[in-house]
Order: structure tokens, then sequence, then C-alpha cells
């Protein structure tokens, strides 16, 4: 955006600077008084707990699996080999150095503990930041597919394809989510694993009602979103492509989408920025995406201010992602 | 060649108007009718009729021996060998000066890209800016823009050509580039129908003139007829105000 010469000028006079001082100071107190409170009841901020909910070592023991006496014990690059021998074959493990529970000569049972490593493990809060993250894109890309269905048949002539999408953006963006979320999952979710179950076939898990539920809720605000930006291209670019032998087919697609595309992209990010959100209600429905997981911890944990606020700020990370990636598409796909 | 019978077209929306009433008219293979009329008087609605980006309500309109108003017609068909060009160019924005020219090759003629590329520098050359190949819509001037906008219409290699006010939106300067454009295309045996107020176009390149007042053809003749005796008394007062 071209800024007219006055904005660009930095002639800041000292006023400015003060009243930037002030945020920062109000912004200090704000945290000082929270801070304050929470020390006077006695709460203990408890900060280096919470890595272990990202990530954690696991301890994994290597166990021999057969009866024998340990004959050698060799190192070489920071590995350990022991060899066990037995009646029959020999066997060797491989396990790294310095953990090694056995010595050369001892007897071993099948199952004996040999050795033991550690490995990382992704924390409960990864995991179910990794949850947030799949059902998000999921209903990301369904949503995008029936709101481009949808608002293609809101603007239709056909009043079968018309009114179907009035009322189904009209019933969708007039209840809540949360009740929204309950009739899939207790409702129609009841009524086809039922009936899948009628028929031998396993039920379908909580997930996909959860996906389900909320790629039709975007898929109503997506279907607006495009029928508006359908709508806001100029008349004469659909006569200019049917004038040229165009079916409305190839009209849309080779002209008016991809310009309409362009205009969309900043509501759309808003509401693709408000499903990621909206996925924190899943847990309602015994889904462990990011929110429902800290719940879990804060229960057993009994660090709720900590561990809500990195929650928070995990929603806060993914958002400002999905924000950063469409600024780039914006960029890329400006003329 | 074009026949029109007795064609009606009423808007309805956003209130009743009667914007062709009982037009009937005819174009010769390779003839050049001008169509000129007072704003409002259904000039572009009896164009946009022709290759039914409007839909006439009755009446008979017969293009190259094909009843187009037959529903089993098949207009994309139709409008394909019907080239048009608007008084706003209306070129895709998103898309260079040589996709523009390609597109309706490729997907409507289903041309490859060689072939389509040839022809799309062969009329950029014949509309005189094979150099602004590769540029966007809106680097060029309005002459350049519908300079492109034929050529993208001829790329179809349509059997007629509609004009609708192709100079009306264009800079003074710029109108005899677009003008001498299309000459050379009636020169060259185009047939075209063209709404235009560029008497001088009329005068030059034009078999007949149609003059159009609220929705009805009030007269027709030679150019000649209409600068020496306009017999018409709406005919008279429009040229008086034109001329
Ligand atoms: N799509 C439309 N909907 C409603 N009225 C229209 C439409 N197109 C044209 N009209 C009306 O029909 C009449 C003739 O319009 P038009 O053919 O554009 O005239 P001209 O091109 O001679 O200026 C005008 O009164 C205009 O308002
Ligand atoms: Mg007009």
């Amino acid at each position: 955006m071209n800024q007219p010469a006055i904005m660009k000028k930095s002639n800041k006079s000292a006023s400015y600077y003060a009243w930037v001082g002030v945020f920062f100071l109000s912004l200090a107190i704000l945290i000082g008084a929270l801070y304050y409170s929470t020390i006077k009841i006695d709460y203990v901020w408890r900060w280096y707990r919470i890595p272990q909910y990202f990530a954690f070592k696991e301890k994994i023991d290597i166990k021999s699996q057969v009866t024998g006496r340990i004959s050698e014990i060799s190192y070489q690059k920071g590995e350990a080999l022991i060899v066990v021998k037995t009646d029959g074959e020999d066997k060797t493990y491989a396990v790294p150095e310095g953990d090694i529970k056995v010595s050369e000569g001892e007897y071993v049972n099948h199952g004996y503990v040999l050795a033991f490593y550690e490995k990382w493990k992704p924390g409960i809060l990864i995991q179910g930041l990794w949850l947030t993250i799949e059902v998000s894109i999921i209903s990301t890309l369904l949503g995008i597919l029936i709101g481009l269905i949808g608002g293609l048949a809101r603007l239709s002539s056909n009043p079968a394809f018309k009114w179907a999408s009035i009322t189904y953006i009209e019933i969708i963006r007039g209840s809540p989510l949360l009740v929204q979320i309950f009739i899939w999952y207790f409702v129609l979710g009841t009524l086809i694993n039922t009936i899948l179950d009628k028929y031998g076939i396993s039920p379908i898990p909580p997930l996909w009602y959860g996906v389900a539920a909320l790629a039709c809720f975007t898929g109503a605000y997506v279907a607006e979103i495009v029928r508006a930006g359908i709508q806001s291209i100029h008349r004469g670019q659909v006569e200019a492509s049917r004038s040229l032998g165009m079916t409305y087919a190839q009209s849309m697609r080779y002209v008016i989408l991809p310009q309409a595309l362009r205009r969309i992209l900043p509501p759309l990010a808003g509401q693709f920025i408000s499903l990621i959100k909206d996925s924190s209600l899943l847990g309602i429905i015994a889904i462990r995406e990011l929110s429902k997981a800290t719940r879990e911890i804060v229960t057993t944990s009994l660090q709720p201010f900590e561990l809500w606020f990195v929650c928070a700020l995990l929603y806060l990370v993914l958002t400002f992602t999905l924000s950063m990636f469409v600024q780039y598409l914006e960029r890329r796909t400006a003329v | 060649m074009i026949e029109v019978q007795n064609i009606y077209k009423t808007f309805l929306v956003p209130h009743r108007v009667e914007a062709l009433v009982n037009v009937s008219c005819k174009v010769e293979a390779g003839a050049v009718v001008v169509v000129i009329g007072p704003s409002g008087s259904g000039k572009s609605t009896l164009l946009r009729c022709l290759n039914h980006l409007e839909t006439a309500d009755s009446g008979k309109i017969i293009i190259e021996g094909i009843d187009t108003l037959d529903p089993k017609t098949n207009i994309n068909k139709l409008r394909a060998e019907v080239g048009m060009v608007f008084q706003s160019f209306n070129l895709f924005p998103h898309k260079s000066v040589l996709e523009n020219i390609t597109l309706a090759q490729k997907v409507v003629r289903k041309r490859t890209k060689k072939e389509s590329l040839e022809k799309a520098f062969s009329l950029l050359n014949k509309v005189g800016i094979k150099d602004k190949a590769n540029v966007y819509p809106d680097q060029l001037s309005g002459g350049q823009q519908q300079r492109v906008a034929i050529a993208r219409a001829l790329a179809m290699d349509p059997k007629i050509m509609l004009f609708d006010e192709p100079t009306s939106a264009l800079d003074p300067e710029m109108i005899g580039e677009v003008l001498d454009v299309m000459k050379n295309l009636a020169r060259e045996g185009m047939t075209m129908v063209v709404v235009t107020h560029e008497m001088g176009f009329a005068k030059e390149v034009a078999d007949r003139v149609i003059f159009m007042d609220m929705g009805a053809i009030v007269e027709e003749g030679t150019p000649e007829h209409f600068f020496t005796n306009p017999e018409n008394q709406r005919t008279k007062l429009f040229l008086s105000q034109i001329l």
C-alpha cells in the first residue's frame, strides 16, 4: 500500500514517545498485578513442570529374549555389543553405552533386562496440538469444498439448488456451533452408528462427527464469502467469457473464480482462524484436542495458571502462522 | 448472415421497459451495418440478443442459417462464431494480453498451445501491439486494451463481429487507432454490426445505417441517405445533435 508522504515521515514528537511509555507501563502493571494477586492466594508458579507436557523421555528396557551367559561386552562408537551365549545360537544385542545393567559372565534368564535406552516422546500438549491441527486442516479443506458448492448453488437460478443453499446457510448460521456439535454427535452419530452396527460395520469414531460439524459450520460462512466474492466481479467478465463461447463452468473456472479468490482470501483467512479456535469445542465430545488435553493435565497437575496460558499461546501460534501464510498467498496472487 | 424477424424484448426488473419492440432487420454476409440512436433506444439490447447475452422474448433470430431461439441450438457453439467487443473492453485482468487471446482458443476451440500462440501473435501484429504480448491489461492504454479485445474476439475465427460502442470509453486521441483496426476488418469482408456514433466510420465503411429509437427501428438506409436526406423527424433531430 502506498502511504501518503505525510504518514511516511517519522516526525514523532515527544508526546508520542510518552504515550508509548504509557502503553508499556500499563502492560507491566497489569502483569505485575496478576502476579501479585497469585502470590496473595499462595499460588506457586512452577514453569519448570511444563516442558514435560511437550515432550518427555521414556525409558525403554532392552530385554534378553534367550537364556544364557553373557560371554562378551565390547564397545565401539558409543555402542555396546552384548553377546549372550546359549546352548544353541548366540545372540548379540546392540545397546547404548553407559546404561548397561549386566556384566560379563553373568547368567541371564529370558526377559532379563540387559540395558535400557531413553527416547523422546511427544507430550500430551503436543499430541493435543497435533490433533487440533489435523482436525482444522481436514475441516478447512471440506469447508472450502462445501462453501464453493454452496456459494455457486446460492447464485444459481435453479430454485432447487438456490433454496437448498439458502436453507443450509440460514440454519447453520442461526444456531450455536456447540448445539450443532451435539446434534452431529448425539443425534446423527447415534443414528448412523446404530445403523452401521446393525449391518455389522464398526462405528465411526467421534472425531469424524466433530470434523463434520466444523466443516459444515465453516462451509456455510465460506459459501457466503464465495457468493459475495463472485458477485463482486464485474458482470462484463462473465459476458466477455460467455461471448467467446465458454460454458458457464469454463467461465467460472478460468475467469471468475481466479479473480474472486483474490478478493475472498482475507475474509476466508478470518473464517479459518475462527475454525482453529472453534475446534476447542470438540473436547465436549471426547476428542482430545489441545484444550481438552490441557484440561486433562490441569486436573492431574494442579498447575492451571501456567497450563492455560501455554494453551492460549499455542492457539496463538497456530492462528498467527495461518495469517502469515495467507498474507504470503495474497502477495503471490496479486498482479 | 443475420436475419432478425419481429423480435420483442421487455425487461421487468427493476421496472418494466420495452427495450425492443417488433424489430426486424437483415445483415448479409460481408456487410457492415452501423446502428445509431439515442441512449436507451435498445441498440445494446439488440446486439446482445444476437449472441444470446439476452434472450429475445419472441420472434426469430437466424444466424448462418441456424435458428438461435430454438431451445435445441447449442448457444456456446453459436457464440464462438459471433465475436463481441464491448464498450468497457472487459479484458481478463488476471491474465496477460497473450493469455487473454489464447484462453478461449484453448478451452473452446480446443487448439494446442502452439496453434493458439501463433494465432495470438499474428492477431496482435494485425492490431498493431505485438510488443505488448506479455503485459497485463491494466498496463495498457484504453485504445490498446480495446485492440486486444478485438484480437481476443477474432482469435475464435468468428463469422460475425458485433461492436457495442467500442470507442465511447476512449480518450479522443485513441479513437482513431481502434477505428482503423475496424475499418481494415470491414475491408477484409468481415460481417459486422457496429453500434457507434462515429459517423466518419459509417460514411467510410458502412453498407447500411440503422437508426433506432424507443426500442424500434425508425429508419434504415445507406450512409449517403442519412447524411443527405433523412426522412424521419426523430432521425433528423438526432443527427443534428451528433454531427
Ligand atoms: N439488463 C437489463 N435489465 C433491465 N433493463 C435493461 C437491461 N438492459 C437494458 N435495459 C433497459 O432497456 C433499455 C434499452 O437499453 P440499451 O439496449 O442498453 O440501450 P442503448 O444501448 O441504446 O443505450 C433501457 O431503458 C435500459 O434501461
Ligand atoms: Mg448501449
